[in-house]
């Protein structure tokens, strides 16, 4: 059997409505409201056009309100409608105008583009051929190596965990008050899709350097080039793959 | 049968190893992720311990403060230890946080499984060796419902027991200053702060504090029959239901909260009073100052309250917080509680000196400065513009301020010039602000405070008609549109 028109309808825009909440309620990743609202006017719009397109798909869209209306027999059932719907509408309409508006949504970019060079301990780096000097010791002396991400552990949880999580997922004991939060270097979708010179530059120029798109005015990253030494920004990054298992980004070699 | 007989032992030995977690096995999972803050061999000494407020966990000592067995029972029952390594059950807590709430230990649950548990948990026990327990948990079945009476009850017995250490409004301002057992300085809990409450806050939770105590700090066990405070069990629930009821939501942050300033007619208030009523608070957690110069890694206060209020030419905040103690420099009862010497408490309010894109919520920058709005509880005030954390100017554009100090709350009014450019003619325009807090009896001075990130402040409502107002009108109109339709309904009947 055919399910009538209007359930069609409300089941249609109830699982878009509830794939746009999805990554609020189950990632903690809300899509702002605002856009919530904007999405679910072009969809309802939408659905409309296409259910009303012929007259009989009108008509059959909107037979069982109608008849909630017409029927005498549904008297019961209108009579709960009619009670239910204002008091709804009331409930809304306090919410809206209690809320006073919205704090406006800032736009940002996480991951904003580098700048090609930086200028950081006296010296010029040019991001694009950048390259984390310890790394080579991962092959050519493991036990080195080891020691390399042992002290940037060590760094971490002196100057980094505090924000960022003993975890390294963005949750350390003062993320909550921080806006943006910190971000997680846990997960395939984080400092995986970064390479060790992006994360320099992020580690040593912190939130002020960011570029505009970047919200360097709300950032609480310190720049850490007058605080940690070149060296020991590289030993953290080496310890922020090695505990999560990432592996940095990397240029394609040239053959 | 020889071959049987080992099979078997290999089976038990292995079985019992399973269900009580295998120490050698506890050690990597140990090393990769408790030794930084809990220290190589446990003894609460890694490289992070210096900066964590609380410490954590000399594991050596087998004290452990978040517990359900009997106060003479020095193990906890694995239950606990299992709470405690994976967190505590979501519970009135802040937003991202799965561990023990207020402190540095997040909930493990999402890396270690039950395996990885039970194994560090033998490892744990092996530090500080540690026997299971021989006396079984207590009776956390409700015995006394949250009733008018039961709170009544507790309250009295709060005020005789309690309020030295947690105050008389429960808002952690004893009179009595507190270590724990290795020396380091304790502050009794704001029990107005649910969400601060380190392992759970419903009444069975506060419960099982005052029947166990919270091992190595001051907090006793009310259930000793050896101690002079000791407490029936009826009455401890009584205390619970009434501790409980102290939580106030207002001083809980909110997410993505704004500060609606409301429109008054005439001049504003000075000071706290029934003016104010007319606006709401809007809370905001309140970090430490960890990124530049002389960092803050103990604060004592965890969130601030603000309410505004403006007229065509000036706006007001009344800024409200709990503070444990009201420092007065040189004041004999606020030096007794002091950790070190006292300085002076105090407030600032940030703005960025002109609107357009935002400055640097830390202090601005040189091309883009920020006014602040500072007061200090000796009276001092002073409106300063800064381009950058240590650059600073002192002006004079007409902010004055006033601060009061009362069973654990600080209020500050603070009041000064309105922007023009903060108010449009019809649009809503938000307002950065942001807010710190210094805490004079625990060393913050300068640099060494408490902070909020940019916030956003909107001038209207007032105007806009009550929330009440705007409900009836809609019940009332969707209900006329109802009657029409209906009418019109029947008429084509007709």
């Amino acid at each position: 059997m055919r399910l009538p028109k209007l359930a069609q309808f409300i089941i249609i825009v109830g699982v878009i409505y509830g794939l746009l909440k999805t990554p609020g309620i189950f990632l903690g990743k809300p899509i702002p409201e605002s856009l919530i609202f904007m999405y679910m006017v072009l969809i309802v719009a939408t659905v409309l056009l296409v259910m009303t397109s012929t007259d009989e798909s009108t008509e059959e869209l909107f037979r069982p309100i109608r008849a909630l209306v017409e029927d005498p027999k549904k008297a019961f059932v209108r009579n709960i409608v009619f009670a239910v719907t204002p008091l709804i509408a009331g409930y809304i309409a306090y919410g809206l105008a209690s809320r006073g508006g919205e704090p406006p949504a800032e736009l940002r970019s996480i991951h904003p583009a580098p700048p090609s060079r930086m200028s950081a301990y006296g010296r010029p780096y040019d991001i694009a051929t950048l390259e984390n000097p310890l790394r080579r010791t991962e092959k050519e002396d493991a036990e080195l190596f080891r020691s390399y991400v042992a002290e940037g552990a060590e760094i971490y949880f002196k100057n980094c965990f505090f924000c960022h999580g003993d975890k390294l997922d963005g949750r350390g004991h003062y993320a909550h008050g921080l806006s943006p939060r910190p971000l997680p270097f846990k997960g395939k979708d984080t400092i995986a899709q970064l390479s060790e010179s992006y994360v320099f530059w992020r580690v040593v120029k912190g939130g002020p350097g960011l570029p505009a798109e970047g919200g360097p005015a709300n950032s609480s990253m310190p720049a850490w080039e007058g605080k940690l030494t070149e060296e020991e920004v590289w030993k953290v990054i080496l310890f922020l793959y090695d505990f999560t298992g990432n592996r940095p980004r990397e240029w394609a070699r040239e053959k | 049968m020889r071959t049987v007989f080992i099979f078997i032992s290999i089976l038990l030995f292995s079985a019992t190893a399973f269900a009580s977690g295998d120490v050698e096995q506890g050690k990597p999972v140990y090393e990769k992720y408790c030794r930084q803050c809990h220290g190589k061999d446990g003894a609460g000494d890694g490289p992070a311990a210096q900066y964590l407020n609380p410490p954590p966990r000399d594991f050596t000592l087998g004290i452990y403060k978040w517990k359900t067995t009997p106060f003479d029972e020095l193990s906890p029952s694995d239950e606990d230890f299992i709470k405690m390594i994976k967190g505590w059950p979501a519970h009135n807590t802040v937003p991202g946080w799965d561990g023990l709430n207020g402190t540095s230990m997040p909930g493990w649950a999402d890396v270690l499984g039950d395996n990885d548990t039970k194994d560090v948990i033998a490892y744990l026990k092996g530090l500080s060796g540690l026997e299971a327990p021989e006396k079984p948990p207590i009776d956390l079945k409700v015995k006394v419902a949250p009733s008018k009476e039961s709170i009544a009850r507790g309250k009295k017995i709060f005020g005789d027991v309690c309020s030295e250490c947690h105050g008389d409004e429960g808002r952690g301002d004893g009179r009595k200053k507190l270590k724990d057992d290795l020396g380091a300085r304790t502050w009794p809990r704001d029990l107005t702060k649910p969400w601060t409450f380190r392992a759970g806050s419903a009444p069975v939770d506060i419960y099982a504090r005052l029947t166990v105590g919270i091992p190595g700090t001051q907090m006793p066990s009310f259930a000793d029959p050896q101690s002079k405070k000791t407490l029936s069990d009826d009455e401890r629930w009584d205390v619970a239901n009434y501790v409980a009821s102290l939580d106030a939501p207002y001083k809980k942050p909110g997410e993505g909260a704004v500060i609606k300033a409301v429109k008054v007619d005439g001049p504003l208030p000075d000071s706290p009073g029934a003016e104010w009523d007319k606006a709401a608070f809007e809370s905001f957690y309140l970090v430490p100052q960890i990124i530049e110069g002389e960092r803050l890694f103990t604060p004592t206060l965890a969130s601030v309250s603000v309410k505004t209020l403006f007229n065509d030419d000036e706006i007001a905040f009344l800024i409200e917080w709990d503070d444990p103690t009201d420092s007065v420099p040189g004041d004999a009862s606020a030096v007794d509680l002091s950790d070190g010497e006292v300085f002076k408490d105090g407030a600032a309010v940030e703005f960025p000196s002109s609107m357009g894109e935002k400055p640097y919520f830390g202090m601005g920058s040189a091309s883009k400065p920020v006014d602040i709005w500072f007061w200090q509880n000796d009276g001092t005030v002073r409106a300063i513009k800064a381009k950058g954390a240590s650059i600073v100017q002192d002006v004079s554009n007409g902010v004055s301020a006033r601060g009061m100090y009362e069973k654990g709350t600080r209020q500050v009014v603070f009041k000064g010039p309105l922007k023009r450019e903060w108010r449009e003619e019809d649009a809503q325009r938000f307002v950065p602000v942001a807010f710190a807090l210094w805490d004079g009896s625990n060393g913050e001075k300068g640099g060494r405070h408490t902070m909020t990130g940019w916030n956003s402040l909107v001038l209207g409502g007032g105007e806009g008609g009550s929330p009440y107002a705007w409900a009836a009108g809609a019940v009332v109109v969707v209900f006329i549109l109802e009657l029409l339709w209906l009418r019109g309904a029947r008429r084509k009947d007709k």
